[in-house]
C-alpha cells in the first residue's frame, strides 16, 4: 500500500510538473476564452456592414424584403430600393456593384398571381451568408404579402412566418411541470459527455506512455525488485487519474469564472442557461473515476504487450470504438432516452459514462439504472485489471519483440 | 548465516529451459560470482533470487528463510537491464528509491547525500537525471541499490559500460562493502575481475552448474601447467617436447606445457641455453578454466 502510494505520488508530480500539463491546463480555457471573445466581438458586428440594393417591379414587395433584411441586426444591412425598377435599372445597379459603391443587389421580377423569381449580383461568389439571408428575407416577404393581401393583419402574418412560439416543459415523477429548454438540456449532456470521453480517453493514453516510456527507459527491473506489479499498476492508475481530476477540476473553475463573466452575460441572451443539479455533480466525477480505470487499465494492458508509441498507435482506434459508437447513439438517445437500446448503452460498461450523461440530459434515469450501470463498470474494471496486469507482470520485462496472441494467452497463465 | 539458498531451482521458458536443476549457497561476508557465456542462465538464476521471476520448481531462501517479499527490504539490486526516470532530478530519485525501500525521506535525502560524496559525484544531486554521462546514470543506480543499507547485494554485469577508472572505484567500493559483512552476487564476463574479486563462483552452461564452489579450491584442482620464465641467452629452450604452447616476449616468456609435461627437465634445458632469471610454475587462470569447462559446449 505505502509503495502504491509512493509510485501514485512520483507519477502525479512528474506529469503535474510537466509542460504538457501546464499547456493543456492552461492552453484550454484560454483557448475557449478566446473563442468566447471572438464570439462576442462577431456579435458587436466588427465584419463589414452591408450596403444592399432591392429592385423590384413591386414597391410592395421591395418594401418587405428591406424591412425584413433590416430587420435582421446580425446582419447590420443597410438596403437601398428601387421600385418600380426598370430593366435599365439593372445595367445601373451592376455599375455601382463594379464601382464599389454597393456589395450586391437583388433583382426581383414578379407576375401578378405568380411566385416571384429572383436573381443576386454581388463582387463574391463565395458569400453565402449574405445569399441564404436574402434568399430568407424574399420568402418570408413574398409569405407576408400572399397572407396579408388575403386579409390577415400584419402582426399576424409575422408570427406565422416566424413560427409560433412552443415553450417546453419538463414533467417530473410527482406530475409537476417544470419549465425546461430542451436544446440548452442537450448541448449540457454533449458537452458533459464530450469532456467525460476526451478526459477518460487522453488521461487512459498517458497511462499508457507512461509504461511504454518506462519500459524503453528499462527502469521495470529495478521496480520490480522494489514493489509488486499489481503495486506498479496501481500507482500508476492512481497517480494518472489523480492529474486527469486536478486537471478537469481547474477546467470547471475556470469555466465557471469564464461564464460568470460580463463576456458570457453578454453572449448569453435569451432562455439559454445551463443548471446543472447536484446528482450531476455528485455522477460527473463518480463516472470519470470509472471510466477512466476501465480505459486506462485497458491500455495499460496493451501498452506492456508494445515495444513503441508507434506500435500502441495501432491500438487506439479499436480502443476508441465505445467512445464512437456513444456518440453515434446521441439521436437516439435524446429521441427517447428510455427505449431499450438506450438503456442497454447506459448499462453497458465500455459506453456507460458517456451515454448516462447524455441520457439525464433527456431525463433523469431511476436509480437503479445508475446502480447497475456503475455495479457493472466495476466489475468490468476489476476484469479488465486482472487481465491486463497479468500482461503487465509479464510484458514489461519482455524486450525486443512482439509478442503474437498465442503467446499473450499464455502470458495470462504465467503464475 | 547463508543469505542465499537455490536448492533444485529449475525455470523454463516455453521449450527452452533456462535454468536446470541449479543449487548454490552464499554467505553473508561473501563476494560471489555467477559465471557463464550469454543465454546460459545467469539473469535467470538471478531474476529467481529476487523474486521477479519464479522457479517451476526448487526452492529459494534468503536470509535462511523461505523467499518472502519482505526479505526484499534487506536486497540491494542492480539488474542488467536498468534505467532512471530520465526526468526526475537525481536527488529526487534517489529519495524515491530509498522510500520505496522503507526509508523516510529525510533518511533517504541524508544517504543520498553520503553516498554520492563517496562516489566523487556529489554535484549532481539537483541534476535531472537526463543530463547526465551513462557512467555517471550507472553510479546513480549503483548508489540507488545499497541507499537502504541492504545485507544482500545482487549485481548483474555491474561492469559492464563502466570506463577503468569507475571500473576500479567500484570494485573497491563493493570490497568495502563485502568487508562490513555484506553477501555480494555478481554476474559478469570479465574473468580479471571475478579472479579479483570472488570468493566463490558459479558456473553456469546451457541452464546447468558445471563448476562450482571457492575460487581457490577449484585452482588447486587443476594442474600446475603454466610457467613465466624471464631469462638471457637462447630462446632454443622453447622447441622442447615438454611444451604444448609457448609465447616469447624477447626475455619473458609464457609457456603451457603438455599434460604431464615434465618442469624441472624443462628447467635444466632451459639453464643449459640461457641465464634464468625467473622460473615460476602457475595454476591455470580462471580464464583458462572457463574456455576448458565451457569451450564447445557454448550456445551461438
Amino acid at each position: 500500500m505505502r509503495n502504491m502510494l509512493l509510485v501514485a505520488k512520483r507519477e502525479y508530480l512528474e506529469q503535474v510538473r510537466g509542460r504538457a500539463f501546464r499547456l493543456t491546463t492552461i492552453g484550454v480555457p484560454l483557448l475557449f476564452a478566446a473563442l468566447l471573445g471572438v464570439g462576442y466581438l462577431s456579435s458587436l458586428g466588427l465584419g463589414k456592414h452591408r450596403h444592399l440594393a432591392v429592385a423590384a417591379a413591386d414597391p410592395a414587395l421591395a418594401a418587405q424584403i428591406r424591412a425584413r433584411l433590416v430587420g435582421d441586426k446580425e446582419a447590420k444591412t443597410r438596403v437601398d430600393v428601387v421600385a418600380p425598377a426598370q430593366a435599365a435599372d439593372r445595367a445601373t445597379l451592376a455599375q455601382k456593384v463594379a464601382a464599389g459603391q454597393l456589395d450586391g443587389f437583388l433583382w426581383v421580377e414578379s407576375k401578378p398571381g405568380q411566385m416571384p423569381s429572383a436573381t443576386y449580383s454581388s463582387p463574391s461568389a463565395g458569400d453565402f451568408i449574405t445569399s441564404s439571408r436574402i434568399r430568407s428575407a424574399l420568402t418570408h416577404a413574398t409569405i407576408d404579402l400572399h397572407l396579408t393581401s388575403g386579409g390577415m393583419t400584419q402582426k399576424d402574418a409575422d408570427t406565422l412566418v416566424d413560427g409560433v412560439p412552443v415553450k417546453t416543459f419538463q414533467v417530473k415523477k410527482d406530475g409537476r411541470e417544470v419549465k425546461s429548454n430542451a436544446e440548452a438540456s442537450f448541448w449540457k449532456g454533449y458537452v458533459m459527455a464530450i469532456l467525460l470521453s476526451m478526459t477518460t480517453m487522453i488521461y487512459g493514453m498517458n497511462v499508457a506512455r507512461s509504461i511504454i516510456q518506462e519500459k524503453t527507459s528499462r527502469i521495470f527491473e529495478v521496480m520490480l525488485a522494489i514493489a509488486r506489479p499489481s503495486d506498479l499498476l496501481a500507482g500508476k492508475l492512481i497517480g494518472v487519474g489523480a492529474v486527469g481530476l486536478t486537471q478537469i477540476a481547474i477546467w470547471l473553475v475556470a469555466a465557471s469564472a469564464l461564464l460568470a463573466s460580463p463576456l458570457a452575460g453578454a453572449m448569453m441572451t435569451g432562455d439559454f442557461t445551463i443548471q446543472v443539479s447536484w446528482t450531476e455533480t455528485v455522477l460527473f466525477p463518480v463516472y470519470f473515476v470509472l471510466g477512466y480505470l476501465l480505459y486506462s487499465a485497458l491500455f495499460a494492458g496493451l501498452a506492456a504487450t508494445c515495444e513503441t508509441e508507434q506500435e500502441l498507435q495501432m491500438y487506439t482506434p479499436l480502443a476508441a470504438v465505445p467512445v464512437w459508437l456513444s456518440f453515434a447513439l446521441i439521436a437516439l438517445i435524446m429521441n427517447d432516452s428510455n427505449s431499450f437500446w438506450s438503456v442497454a448503452a447506459s448499462l453497458f460498461p465500455p459506453t456507460a459514462p458517456i451515454i448516462m450523461f447524455l441520457r439525464m440530459a433527456a431525463e433523469m434515469p431511476p436509480m437503479w439504472q445508475f446502480a447497475a450501470s456503475i455495479g457493472l463498470l466495476m466489475a468490468s474494471i476489476w476484469g479488465v485489471l486482472w487481465i491486463s496486469t497479468r500482461l503487465y507482470r509479464v510484458g514489461i520485462l519482455m524486450y525486443g519483440k512482439r509478442a503474437t496472441l498465442p503467446e499473450l494467452l499464455r502470458w495470462l497463465k504465467y503464475s | 548465516m547463508p543469505v542465499v539458498e537455490l536448492a533444485g531451482v529449475t525455470k523454463a521458458y516455453e521449450a527452452k529451459i533456462a535454468v536446470r536443476d541449479l543449487s548454490l549457497t552464499i554467505e553473508s561476508g561473501q563476494m560471489f560470482g555467477l559465471l557463464g557465456p550469454n543465454g546460459a542462465g545467469k539473469t535467470s538464476s538471478i531474476r529467481m533470487m529476487m523474486g521477479i521471476t519464479l522457479p517451476d520448481s526448487g526452492t529459494v531462501r534468503l536470509f535462511d528463510k523461505p523467499f518472502e517479499r519482505r526479505s526484499l527490504e534487506r536486497v540491494g539490486y542492480l539488474p542488467e537491464e536498468r534505467g532512471l526516470y530520465k526526468k526526475m532530478k537525481v536527488g529526487e530519485q534517489l529519495i524515491f528509491f530509498g522510500e520505496l525501500h522503507g526509508l523516510s525521506a529525510h533518511d533517504a535525502r541524508q544517504r543520498a547525500a553520503q553516498w554520492t560524496r563517496r562516489l566523487e559525484i556529489d554535484d549532481v544531486l539537483e541534476k535531472k537525471t537526463e543530463e547526465l554521462s551513462k557512467g555517471m546514470q550507472q553510479k546513480i543506480q549503483f548508489i540507488g541499490s545499497l541507499l537502504h543499507d541492504p545485507g544482500l547485494i545482487v549485481m548483474d554485469e555491474p561492469f559492464s559500460g563502466l570506463d577503468p577508472v569507475n571500473a576500479q572505484l567500484l570494485e573497491k567500493t563493493l570490497l568495502d562493502l563485502k568487508d562490513e559483512g555484506r553477501a555480494i552476487v555478481f554476474s559478469t564476463h570479465r574473468m580479471d575481475q571475478v579472479e579479483k574479486l570472488c570468493d566463490s563462483i558459479c558456473l553456469i552452461n546451457q541452464g546447468e552448474a558445471v563448476l562450482s564452489g571457492r575460487v581457490r579450491e577449484i585452482k588447486s584442482h587443476y594442474e600446475r601447467n603454466h610457467i613465466q620464465v624471464e631469462f638471457e641467452g637462447s630462446s632454443a629452450f622453447l622447441e622442447s617436447p615438454e611444451i604444448e604452447e609457448a609465447r616469447n616476449f624477447s626475455g619473458h616468456a609464457e609457456i603451457k606445457l603438455k599434460p604431464h609435461g615434465n618442469a624441472q627437465k624443462l628447467l635444466a634445458e632451459a639453464a643449459a641455453h640461457a641465464t634464468i632469471y625467473r622460473f615460476e610454475l602457475m595454476e591455470p587462470s580462471l580464464e583458462e578454466i572457463f574456455i576448458r569447462t565451457v569451450g564447445g559446449k557454448v550456445d551461438a
